[in-house]
């Protein structure tokens, strides 16, 4: 426990110098002085730049960092209840529902409504919606819910919203198939702090719930029957765990698109270093998730400054090097 | 000693797909006994364990360990009593074999040195010290059986319940395991396909065809030619011990 104690720790240094670095570095050439001035409130500090620092970059470092936990924790409990090392956040359909309800609202609702509701209570809405049809669909009575069921109902559920999203965007206006396209990639920019509030409390209470059934979870690893075996409610937690996903997830695409890969690459990365107990591998994904979402990020800000890249483009090729080196040292268990 | 009934099954009924696997099946173990169940592919051996450790609902029928209802049960008195070997594979991902063998031992009151004493014990047993560290996922199908019977010696339940325990194992640790568990005086149900194992371990058995109950007894009362080409159609018997098996009955 004690190596992965000091590697949370670590981890965790190493995540506060990079929200500060979020919050520092971006296209504003400032000096080191007035940054420092800025952030610390100083009454001397330039006020355009206190605004850029508090308004737009802090608001935006700490929702990236809020959906890295979130998609990371999600990723984590799919891979354990769904006992598949493929699974992710989305794989119930979430992103699909998501995308679908999302670009239907750019491409088609009447912008007063878009703009009443907002595009990501729309999307959210959406998310929830397919995660109940798969549930829906994979629920039966008397069983525990079997995983390869689960997967293939998430499978036929994401398919039809895909499709739904390929129609909308392809009888859409040009100009704003733009916008729902960069929506699809993930985006945090236009954060604000009002935005940060609710995916704060769902993380810290999916938090407190995981860590609670760290030692379930665990069993879980084993495969059901031996799970219930150890006296473990595999449908009760499959279900609670299920729901828990959607709300992270659901939240997540909300505030910041669809951002593929941490939920599927940050928990295997999670496990190399710090192993598959949950007590250990949740707070240290968590950091991890927060980790690598905040540094890409800042890469899509900086990258390509003035202009700026969506995540989801620097995310898949940051994220393929360790998937396939991960690939590599545990074909062998498949 | 083993007069109060450990396992009591009466009447036990469970469809699978519509098709009866356990019909109308009763069974009673004596604490402390070493009780197998037989029977050819689809006697229902493993249905029956599967709803003695709560994975399969019975359609009818009570099951009781110790007298007690099973939806009775806490997981944290179930955990203390009751250990399970079963036919399943879980991704494992990310665990070590010791890893494993704790986990098994979750909501047991120990201190962490009788906690680890036991991992260390139980390892040792299965011939997993030196593997302690090895990733679960990537061992052997023999070695992760091994852990998994590790994880029940370390638990040291009041009752074991073991789906073809020997599954993997060399002949050597079919030997050490089984004799372990034996000396620890422990009430076993388990199932066997290797029936002169079965008759070196169980103090009685029941035999088992197409769901329903056939005979029970001592190995020499069930392991008899005419039981044998009832159950299994085969030519055979057990004889000091060994089973004998002159041919098919085709």
């Amino acid at each position: 426990m004690r190596r992965q104690f000091n590697l949370t720790i670590l981890a965790t240094i190493i995540l506060v110098a990079a929200t500060l670095a979020g919050v520092f570095f971006g296209t504003a050439d400032v000096t080191w002085a007035d940054r420092w001035a800025a952030l610390t409130g100083a009454p001397d500090a330039p006020r355009t730049l206190s605004l850029i620092l508090w308004e737009w970059r802090m608001p935006r470092v700490l929702v990236v960092a809020i959906v890295g936990a979130s998609l990371a924790l999600a990723g984590v409990m799919m891979q354990t209840v769904l006992h598949n090392p493929l699974a992710d956040p989305y794989l119930m359909g979430l992103s699909s529902g998501a995308s679908a309800a999302a670009v239907g609202a750019i491409l088609w609702l009447p912008s007063w409504v878009a703009s009443t509701l907002g595009v990501p209570l729309i999307a959210f809405l959406g998310a929830v919606g397919a995660f109940v049809l798969t549930l829906g669909l994979s629920y039966r009575r008397g069983t525990m819910m079997s995983p390869l069921v689960v997967i293939l109902a998430g499978v036929a559920v994401s398919l039809m919203f895909q499709s739904l999203t390929a129609f909308f965007l392809y009888v859409g206006d040009p100009h704003a198939t733009r916008t729902a396209l960069g929506w699809l990639m993930g985006t945090a920019a236009g954060a604000t702090w009002s935005e940060l509030w609710l995916p704060l409390g769902a993380l810290c209470g999916v938090t407190v719930f995981a860590l609670s059934r760290a030692q379930n979870l665990d069993a879980l690893l084993l495969g059901d029957e031996r799970a219930t075996a150890l006296g473990v409610p595999v449908r009760g937690l499959r279900v609670v765990v299920f729901c828990a996903v959607a709300l992270l997830a659901g939240l997540s695409v909300a505030v910041v698109g669809i951002v593929g890969f941490v939920g599927l690459i940050v928990p295997h990365m999670a496990r190399l270093l710090v192993g598959g107990r949950h007590l250990a591998l949740i707070p240290f994904s968590l950091i991890l998730g927060a980790l690598v979402l905040v540094v890409v990020d800042l890469m899509c800000r900086v990258m390509l400054a003035p202009e700026e890249m969506p995540l989801g483009v620097l995310l898949a090729i940051f994220a393929a090097p360790p998937f396939i080196l991960i690939l590599r040292r545990v074909r062998h268990a498949f | 000693m083993r007069s109060d009934p450990m396992i009591e099954i009466e009447n036990l009924s469970i469809k699978l797909g519509g098709l009866p696997r356990v019909d109308d099946f009763s069974l009673s173990v004596p604490e402390g006994a070493f009780h197998g169940l037989l029977g050819p592919n689809g006697a229902g051996k493993t249905t029956v364990l599967r709803a003695l450790y709560r994975a399969q609902k019975p359609d009818s029928g009570v099951v009781r360990i110790s007298g007690k209802p099973l939806s009775a049960w806490s997981q944290a008195e179930w955990m203390r009593t009751v250990g399970a070997l079963v036919q399943d594979g879980g991704s494992l991902q990310g665990l070590t074999i010791r890893d494993v063998v704790e986990i098994g031992m979750m909501n047991l009151p120990l201190s962490a040195d009788e906690r680890d004493a036991r991992i260390a014990e139980a390892l040792q047993i299965a011939g997993l010290t030196e593997m302690a560290q090895a990733e679960a996922a990537l061992v052997s199908g023999g070695e992760r059986q091994k852990t998994h019977i590790a994880q029940i010696l370390a638990r040291a339940p009041e009752v074991y319940i073991l789906d073809e325990p020997s599954n993997h194992l060399d002949l050597c640790y079919q030997i050490l395991l089984l004799d372990e568990i034996k000396r620890r005086g422990k009430t076993v149900i388990a199932t066997f396909h290797d029936l002169t194992l079965a008759a070196r371990y169980c103090d009685t058995m029941t035999l088992m065809r197409g769901g329903r109950h056939i005979v029970s007894g001592t190995p020499e009362d069930v392991l008899t030619q005419d039981n044998m080409a009832e159950v299994f159609r085969v030519k055979g018997q057990l004889e000091n011990g060994m089973m004998r098996i002159v041919s098919a009955i085709s």
